[in-house]
């Protein structure tokens, strides 16, 4: 008889989720894999901007977004890129739906498949969702956002719109470059993408934030982490600025709204601003050619200034650009 | 009355007299007649106990029987059959029930229930009224109308001015208090233990200081008071340490320690299974060998499942969502030994000690005679195969659910039998039982 014998905390190698054929996450993908995705929607970027017509892939087939969570950027551009896949697309949001009534995730998912879908995009708000919808039904399950633990094709948006603006579309090769990620690093299942599949890359990559947003904890997923912004600004390549998710801070949640605008008004967002904020003097002790990033949704004024989001490091809008191609690649393998 | 019951050459073990020999065990109207070489009745049950130890009924102080409020979960009832499948002959249920169990009104239902059930059942009363850690319940009413021991299972009295009031009135009472040491600002959104995977799967933290705190509170506040002071299921390294330092000042603090806590690591939440959520959260491996390492020393005394029974759809939701808690009635005896016995921490006496002896003494069941096999005493017998081995499966689970993540794990010996009263619950013994010729 044999005692399980875990190893030490040191030791733990966490395994990635399971591959199959859709797309959970990008902890533990080879670079080969990212940088095929990435090659694939360089294709589909050229077609676009060259205004040739769209390859009908999934023609006939039929993709549904299951979106248990808001979204704006991710729901439309998915829909878009199966649209231009030849795919229809059906829609389902948390509200307006059965879920709304209290069915579980795997009955609606199990439910929306019996219809006859061939792929999901799922949105929800535990950490797990898409893998807990994965292991129900037979098709390939995308996750578009689980909680606070990953959002795979936002940091392939983000990693093809820097690799577009520094000129390494050939290559995808981020060695020798250094991506500060600001803000609330812990809750941000973005920050959780872009440091494994960035890494993997060859890129250094920075988390920065106060304490309790960019706790020491995070090295465990292979970054360093800083509590002072300016030290890093002047080196990096490029710095991806976060929104605060209060939503997802079980203390504020639990404390109410309230006190989280009492909070905001009594300091606390001054300090935080002070700190941490893409201020234009912060964008201007950046080295040049260094990008400022932001994965959105922005609260202007919060995490970042208007004219810094505007002004001409930023790569916002070329990010949201990029989204449907990036879709386009990753239905396109996946479906 | 049933009829008696001939245990014929069994190894029989009770810690509480030292005997550790191959004997027999008479047992007629409820009550333990001889234990010898050749006792002898009319017309017994016989059992042919030969290469099977006899134990004093095994007593768990710490399950969950759901009832009143969740019975699709377990009712008092299947948690008895899930007791009985476990070699359990008495259970100590907790009170986080609806409604709670903190009325002497609520105590008298549990007490109706019990009355079919297939162990002997005994009520934790809640200490504050709800469970809500703001006003003390009719602590002395409780003990009056049966209560052996108070807590709020399930959470922690968070205030200090709350407990330090609890302690003395459940001082009065002669009841130890049992304390899940959880502190509640340090675990919002908690949903596994703080460590690397809870990071890379994006789920909240639950650290081990949270535990800590509460158990350094509690001795600090008890000081002067010198309630018995009870950690619920201990999981942390730093907590052990805590109990040992307040033992070795002669404190009256005792701790018990959860199967999944002496085996597993939160190692077991990756893929996000929600079988391995439990709270107090799977730790580390220093964890695990700190909890095995207190039980080597003493420091930890009692042996306690945290039997929490959810039903699969419960369970099947992302992790934070899922509810904590796992079942162990079934497999606790199979599991202690994978981890203390076959590892060589504890002999089987020991391990039978935790199981009964200190149990018994935590919830003053000693007074009944329970937790220990003399003659005149309560005719309650765990019978264990120790040269079985099994594979954990839903069919060995005998409550009404089967959230375990211990599914699939090979394991040896095997409760086969209880008996309860002299009431013989057959389980496993085949033909191994004869009963008397009719007439």
């Amino acid at each position: 008889m044999t005692t399980a014998a875990p190893q030490t905390a040191s030791e733990v190698k966490i395994p990635p989720p399971p591959s199959g054929r859709g797309l959970l996450g990008l902890r533990g993908m080879p670079a080969s894999d990212l940088r095929s995705i990435l090659s694939l929607t360089r294709h589909y970027s050229d077609i676009a901007n060259e205004r040739q017509a769209d390859e009908p892939l999934l023609k006939g087939l039929a993709v549904a977004n299951l979106f248990f969570e808001d979204s704006t950027r991710t729901r439309l551009s998915f829909t878009l890129a199966a649209q231009r896949l030849g795919a229809h697309v059906i829609d389902l949001a948390g509200q307006g739906s059965s879920f709304s009534k209290g069915e579980s995730l795997t009955d609606t998912a199990l439910t929306v498949e019996a219809m006859g879908v061939h792929a999901m995009i799922v949105r929800a708000k535990g950490s797990g969702s898409a893998e807990l919808i994965a292991r129900v039904v037979k098709c390939p399950v995308i996750n578009a956002g689980d909680g606070t633990h990953e959002h795979p094709t936002q940091a392939l948006i983000d990693i093809y719109t820097l690799c577009e603006a520094t000129g390494s579309l050939d290559s995808f090769d981020l060695s020798g470059m250094t991506v500060a990620i600001v803000g609330d690093c812990a809750s941000s299942r973005v920050a959780r993408s872009n440091i494994a599949a960035m890494s993997s890359l060859g890129a250094r990559v920075v988390c920065v934030g106060p304490p309790g947003m960019a706790p020491a904890s995070l090295r465990a997923l292979g970054c360093e982490v800083l509590h002072d912004l300016d030290s890093i600004a002047p080196e990096a390549d490029a710095i991806m600025m976060l929104r605060i998710q209060w939503e997802r801070h079980s203390e504020a949640v639990a404390a109410g709204a309230d006190a989280i605008r009492k909070r905001a008004k009594l300091g606390s967002l001054r300090q935080y601003r002070e700190l941490y904020a893409m201020t234009r003097e912060r964008a201007e002790s950046m080295k040049p050619g260094a990008w400022v990033m932001h994965p959105g949704p922005m609260n202007r004024g919060v995490e970042i200034d208007q004219e810094v989001a505007d002004g001409p490091r930023s790569l916002i809008l070329k990010q949201v650009a990029a989204g449907v191609a990036v879709r386009m690649a990753v239905l396109a393998r996946t479906v | 009355m049933p009829p008696p019951i001939l245990i014929k050459n069994a190894r029989v073990i009770d810690p509480a007299s030292g005997i550790d020999r191959v004997a027999d065990v008479a047992l007629r109207d409820g009550r333990v007649a001889d234990i010898g070489e050749s006792p002898s009745f009319d017309d017994p049950i016989i059992v042919d106990a030969e290469g099977l130890i006899a134990c004093p009924g095994l007593i768990d102080p710490h399950v969950h029987l759901r009832e009143p409020g969740q019975e699709h979960k377990e009712t008092v009832l299947s948690g008895s059959m899930a007791a009985a499948a476990g070699g359990f002959t008495t259970v100590c249920c907790m009170p986080n029930t609806s409604p709670t169990l903190d009325s002497p009104e609520v105590l008298s239902f549990l007490a109706e229930r019990a009355q079919d059930a297939r162990c002997r059942v005994f009520p934790v009363a809640a200490a504050t009224v709800g469970r809500e850690g703001q006003l003390p319940s009719e602590i002395a009413l409780l003990a009056r109308a049966g209560a052996v021991a108070f807590s709020d299972d399930g959470d922690a009295i968070a205030s200090a001015g709350v407990m330090r009031q609890v302690l003395g009135l459940v001082r009065d009472t002669g009841r130890a208090f049992m304390q899940h040491c959880q502190e509640p600002t340090l675990t919002h959104g908690a949903a596994m233990n703080a460590g690397e995977i809870a990071t890379t799967l994006g789920l909240g933290g639950w650290p081990a200081i949270a535990e800590e705190l509460i158990i350094e509170r509690d001795i600090r506040l008890n000081t002067g008071i010198g309630c018995r002071y009870h950690v619920q299921h201990i999981s942390a390294a730093g907590s052990v340490d805590l109990v040992r330092k307040a033992r070795g000042r002669g404190l009256p603090v005792t701790a018990e320690a959860s199967p999944h806590h002496l085996l597993l690591t939160d190692e077991a939440c990756l893929g996000f299974d929600t079988m391995a959520k439990v709270n107090p959260p799977l730790r580390s491996m220093a964890d695990v060998e700190a909890v095995r390492a207190g039980v080597a020393d003493g420091t930890i005394t009692v042996l306690a499942t945290d039997h929490a029974p959810h039903a699969a759809h419960e369970k099947d939701a992302d992790f934070a969502s899922a509810p904590f808690g796992m079942i162990g009635l079934e497999t606790a005896v199979a599991l202690y030994h994978q981890a203390l016995v076959e590892t060589g921490i504890l002999d089987w006496p020991r391990l039978i000690s935790m199981m009964t002896v200190a149990p018994a003494a935590l919830c003053n069941l000693d007074r009944m005679g329970l937790g220990k096999l003399v003659v005149g005493g309560p005719a309650d017998v765990t019978l264990i195969d120790p040269k079985s081995s099994w594979t954990i499966s839903t069919d060995d689970f005998a409550g009404k659910s089967a959230n375990s993540p211990f599914i699939g794990r090979e394991v040896g010996v095997r409760p086969v039998a209880t008996i309860v009263g002299g009431e013989l619950h057959a389980g496993r013994l085949g033909e191994r039982v004869k009963e008397p010729a009719p007439g």
